[in-house]
């Protein structure tokens, strides 16, 4: 195991060597997560860097990123491991000289056969075992990270299946018996959100919910990533992002789409956030057509005019 | 500190967060881990291995500082006589005597500025019943009472009254000031803390509260008389017979062998015949299930509606290929609404936007809403599930429609609250029911749990 996480503060100073900025709530839960061996299941809407953190915790610690994304139809095939039918069945045609020596010689046909099935291990080796990333990283030399990705996308059915290798790191094979991890590999799981995880699933992991970061939060996130824009420049552009956030849109703009967002700016070399500059930009921002044109109306809109208004005492409810 | 965690634990678990064994003996861990000595390491230790649902960590929030303090004690004023010249106070006792005996100790005790006793804070909670309160939302009501116990108004406008004497005996108005601002503070001081005291015991009481209501209990208690924590213990439960009705569904489909040629499975096969492909093997089509559901949420059906809802929420969270509709005098597609992942919501959101008018069910419309726009759901593979009570308001009926619909779909299910001796008057189910492969009677969960075991046996 790495030495590096001995604490929450070196777990938030390392990872913003990796330029991911951690809160206190994320740096202490990263660093339990890391010292109780168990997984962690981040939780929170889409973009907010989940996947982000499990990258820079791997980069910090020096360790290899294993991906599984997951998808629906996802299965152990496809996650865990395969058998390796053509290169088994070359295998056995290209032996076959081979085993003519070996068996050749035996005298009577149960000799033969005895001879053959102390060679059976060769064709059910982990030689022919096509690895998918969850074996990878149970069978990895070194200590892993691995991510499991949008686990709600999957099926209940393939939950149910990584209990196993969450709770023990390991996973049987039925030719080969139960593989154990070397190293207990650091699992962080994702998800959106879309449906409710089993509960089996969550009891065996710490909870981790990141939510869209605030203006301090999201400007200093800016500010890492987009160096090159300017000061005031981020400042208004964070600013408006976050009021974007607060109206009711059908998909509301992520960190990534932020620094999407400012990475245009410097492109087109803006100074200020003025109406050309949002209307060229703004689809960076928002992905629906209804949500540009609701912000269009709304927020790039001039002013109101301060309408006069009847300064009496009930003035103050009467704005909305 | 290790009992007042298990005391948190239970309070959350009385509140409706579950909460495993395996999960209060992590909390330990990381707790042992963490240390106590830094309350927000503390704090996040417990959280991130206790809850695991966004939905719980408001409860969770609330909870914590009731167990383990809100990390500071309440501001108090101080005394105000401490910075008094010897004249004044002298103005402040002779104001004061004109007040009967315990009217004025209450005043004094206020002025002292000393925070209540944990004495003085029991005394005060078995005045107004705190010891039976086992509902963080009275926490507010108690410590007015309490508040009111102490005469807390009384006082307050005797005080006001003192300031202005104490100025017409002529003490300067800064001063008057300073001495009001100093009670002020006393006050809100003590209300802090009793607010606080009242959040801390009644968490107590609700650790120590038995495990909540049996199941069993809700079983055949009417949708309509259960209370919201009913609900969350119903809705679970749905979530389980959801699960169950999938999985069977799922079996139901004969697994097709006439897919696409599976080369793996065809080399494997001819490893028999020295790698001459004897037998073809064709992939397997795994069938997922795919349910059309169509709701009725209408006024004669709204007692069980948000109940139906919240099955069709579950259903929708197993299977992937739900589409769900609601109807009252039209259709309206709610697979939408139902893609958050909060139950309570996606039902509120769907009731909102479909609210229940007088006798305008039109069953007959909504199937041919259904007909023009969505028929292209049903297809081979698909269940057709109806839930409402076919009361149609002597509308068409439009049985051919449904004929049609009936004939497309693998199979129909339709879950009705009535029994079929009601089907009379303005019912149109007896004309459905032929064209249905089950009709099941469902107004209480047991009966929503036997229609899915019949389902499953059947």
């Amino acid at each position: 195991m790495s030495i590096l996480f001995d604490s929450t503060s070196t777990v938030k100073t390392e990872l913003s060597k990796q330029k991911y900025i951690a809160s206190d709530e994320i740096a202490t839960i990263v660093y339990l997560s890391h010292k109780l061996g168990k997984p962690l299941l981040a939780e929170g809407p889409a973009g907010v860097g989940k996947t982000e953190l499990a990258k820079a915790i791997a980069s910090a610690t020096g360790r290899e990123l294993i991906r599984l994304q997951c998808y629906e139809g996802l299965d152990e095939s496809k996650a865990l491991y395969e058998w390796e039918y053509s290169k088994q069945l070359l295998y056995t045609q290209l032996l076959r000289d081979k085993l003519n020596d070996t068996l050749g010689k035996a005298e009577s046909l149960a000799e033969a056969a005895d001879k053959l099935a102390k060679e059976e291990d060769v064709f059910f080796s982990s030689r022919f075992l096509l690895q998918r990333p969850l074996l990878k990283a149970i069978l990895s030399d070194k200590p892993t990270v691995v991510l499991i990705d949008e686990i709600d996308r999957a099926d209940a059915e393939f939950e149910a299946f990584l209990l196993e290798i969450l709770s023990d790191f390991q996973v049987s094979v039925p030719e080969l018996g139960t593989l154990t991890a070397k190293h207990k590999p650091f699992v962080i799981l994702t998800s959106n959100n879309t449906r409710e995880l089993s509960e089996a699933l969550k009891r065996r992991c710490l909870y981790l919910f990141i939510d869209y970061p605030n203006l301090q939060e999201e400007l200093a996130v800016v500010r890492l990533k987009v160096p090159d824009l300017n000061p005031k420049l981020a400042q208004q552009a964070v600013e408006f992002v976050q009021k974007l956030r607060k109206a009711d849109m059908r998909k509301s703009p992520s960190i990534s789409e932020t620094l999407d967002w400012a990475n245009a700016l410097v492109a087109l070399n803006a100074s200020n956030l003025d109406k050309a500059v949002l209307e060229e930009t703004l689809s960076v921002l928002l992905k629906h057509e209804a949500d540009l044109q609701k912000a269009k109306r709304q927020l790039m809109a001039p002013p109101p005019q301060s309408k006069p208004r009847n300064n009496d005492e009930f003035g103050r409810f009467s704005g909305n | 500190m290790e009992s007042r965690i298990l005391q948190l634990i239970a309070a959350l678990r009385a509140s409706g967060v579950r909460v495993s064994l395996a999960e209060s003996a992590e909390a330990f861990s990381a707790v042992d881990l963490m240390g106590i000595q830094d309350r927000e390491h503390f704090r996040l230790s417990l959280r991130a291995t206790l809850i695991k649902d966004v939905k719980d960590l408001p409860t969770f929030e609330k909870l914590f500082p009731l167990f383990f303090g809100s990390g500071q004690p309440p501001m108090m004023g101080g005394n105000p006589m401490d910075n008094l010249t010897p004249e004044e106070i002298q103005m402040l006792v002779e104001a004061l005597k004109q007040y009967a005996e315990q009217l004025r100790q209450r005043m004094e005790r206020l002025m002292n500025g000393d925070q209540l006793s944990r004495a003085e804070l029991e005394a005060l909670g078995q005045l107004v019943g705190l010891n039976q309160a086992d509902n963080l939302n009275y926490q507010n009501w108690m410590a007015q009472r309490m508040m009111r116990a102490l005469a807390f108004p009384e006082v307050q406008k005797a005080l006001k009254e003192l300031m202005e004497q104490l100025a017409q005996m002529g003490m300067s108005r800064e001063r008057v000031e300073q001495i009001r601002q100093m009670i002020q503070q006393n006050m809100q001081g003590m209300q802090e803390q009793m607010e606080q005291f009242a959040g801390e015991r009644i968490a107590e009481n609700l650790s120590e509260k038995p495990r909540g209501e049996n199941i069993d209990n809700l079983m055949n208690r009417p949708f309509h008389a259960l209370s919201d924590e009913d609900k969350k213990l119903i809705q679970r439960e749905v979530k389980k017979l959801a699960a169950m009705l999938r999985t069977r569904i799922a079996l139901r489909q004969k697994r097709a062998k006439n897919g696409q040629m599976d080369p793996k499975a065809t080399i494997r096969a001819s490893l028999k015949y020295h790698g001459v492909p004897m037998e073809i093997k064709h992939k397997d089509r795994v069938h997922k299930p795919k349910i059309v559901v169509i709701c009725d949420v209408s006024t004669s059906m709204r007692f069980c509606s948000e109940l139906m809802l919240s099955f069709l929420f579950a259903l929708q969270g197993q299977v992937r290929k739900t589409h769900a509709f609601a109807f009252i005098d039209h259709l309206e597609s709610i697979s939408e609404d139902f893609s958050g992942a909060d139950a309570d919501e996606a039902i509120q959101s769907v009731l909102w936007r479909m609210p229940s008018g007088h006798y305008n069910t039109d069953l007959g419309w909504a199937l041919n809403d259904f007909n023009n726009e969505y028929m292209d759901t049903l297809n081979s593979g698909t269940t057709l599930i109806i839930v409402g009570d076919g009361r149609n308001n002597y509308n068409d009926p439009r049985v051919d429609i449904f004929s049609n619909m009936s004939r497309r779909a693998t199979r129909t299910i339709w879950l009705n609250p009535e029994p079929p001796i009601m089907w009379n008057g303005d019912s149109d189910m007896a004309k459905y029911a032929p064209l249905c492969s089950n009709v099941l009677k469902v107004g209480n969960l047991r009966e929503l749990a036997n229609a899915v075991d019949e389902l499953m046996t059947g």
